[in-house]
């Protein structure tokens, strides 16, 4: 009686690994979110470097409501801001500026203040080295 | 007289090389994925300068009327109340002083929200925030202009 061997095939399957990856592509394609991760930062003054600033010797940007704002009591509009600015900084390239939105002012206008004094570089040459944002709580206690 | 046998020519794609070339495609997805640790929607302000976050900063989310969310960078963000954000800030800056803050606040909401945020960030001496942003354009620009 005749019997016949069988071949054993030693290789390992891989014609559906093509299939398993491109699988897994789709999944971290639909999964995957491109998140915002870029933004404007903000240093934050620590004790030892945030001196008392004098009102009468910086320049107070107030932002209304409306996004409106007042350079120094005086209505000005965002893209004039820097060159009230650039003189100011020529003699004084650490002259203080204060940025105060109203409680009620879009936090977007906020920014938009923000993002123009740090363009300054670009716009007028130099750049505004002391900005500072006081919140309503440092203005209660220490504006006078 | 004999004539040539015609060469056979094979007809199929070859398909050895997908399977390497799948495997690129996911390893690049592994590597450039960033798991978001705050989901909420906002409309982000949007501005010219745009500095990269560093990755495992903390996140302080805003939504336009107000409801605020903080994730210590690792963990998925949850709700709190605003008097509650101190808390939250003086526990990430005593973990990691060097810690950045990302505050992702919609561009519509009132200031006062946002200034309270700042304000528990500078009692917990954090030392910088970033405000998330989108890219302005000449278009987004004249849209809102």
């Amino acid at each position: 009686m005749k019997f016949k061997r069988g071949t054993v095939n030693d290789e390992i399957p891989t014609a559906s690994m093509a299939d398993i990856a491109f699988l897994l592509i789709i999944y971290f394609m639909v999964t995957t979110t491109f998140a915002a991760t870029r933004g404007i930062d903000f240093s934050l003054p620590q004790e030892e470097d945030s001196p008392l600033v004098d009102k009468e010797e910086s320049v107070l940007i107030e932002i209304q409501p409306g996004g409106g704002l007042l350079v120094d009591n005086k209505p000005l509009l965002l893209e004039n801001v820097l060159e009230y600015l650039k003189p100011k900084l020529e003699r004084n390239p650490m002259k203080p500026v204060i940025i105060r939105a109203n409680e009620m002012t879009e936090y977007g206008y906020m920014v938009s203040v923000f993002d123009e004094l740090r363009q300054a570089p670009d716009k007028i040459g130099m750049e505004v080295k002391n900005v500072s944002i006081p919140t309503q709580r440092e203005i209660n206690m220490f504006w006078y | 007289m004999r004539l040539r046998v015609r060469s056979v020519q094979n007809q199929g794609i070859p398909t050895a090389s997908m399977a390497d070339i799948a495997f690129l495609l996911i390893i690049f997805f592994m590597v450039t994925i960033n798991f978001e640790v705050d989901k909420t929607q906002v409309f982000l302000p949007k501005t010219q300068i745009r500095l990269e976050i560093p990755k495992k900063a903390a996140y302080i989310s805003i939504t336009e009327s107000g409801q605020i969310r903080v994730s210590g960078g690792e963990e998925i963000s949850v709700p709190v109340h605003p008097e509650d954000v101190l808390s939250f800030a003086a526990d990430v800056v005593a973990r990691d002083p060097q810690k950045a803050f990302v505050l992702k606040a919609d561009k519509s909401v009132p200031y006062r929200y946002v200034d309270g945020v700042i304000d528990s960030l500078k009692q917990a001496k954090a030392e910088v925030i970033y405000l998330l942003s989108e890219q302005e354009t000449i278009d987004s620009r004249a849209e809102e202009g």
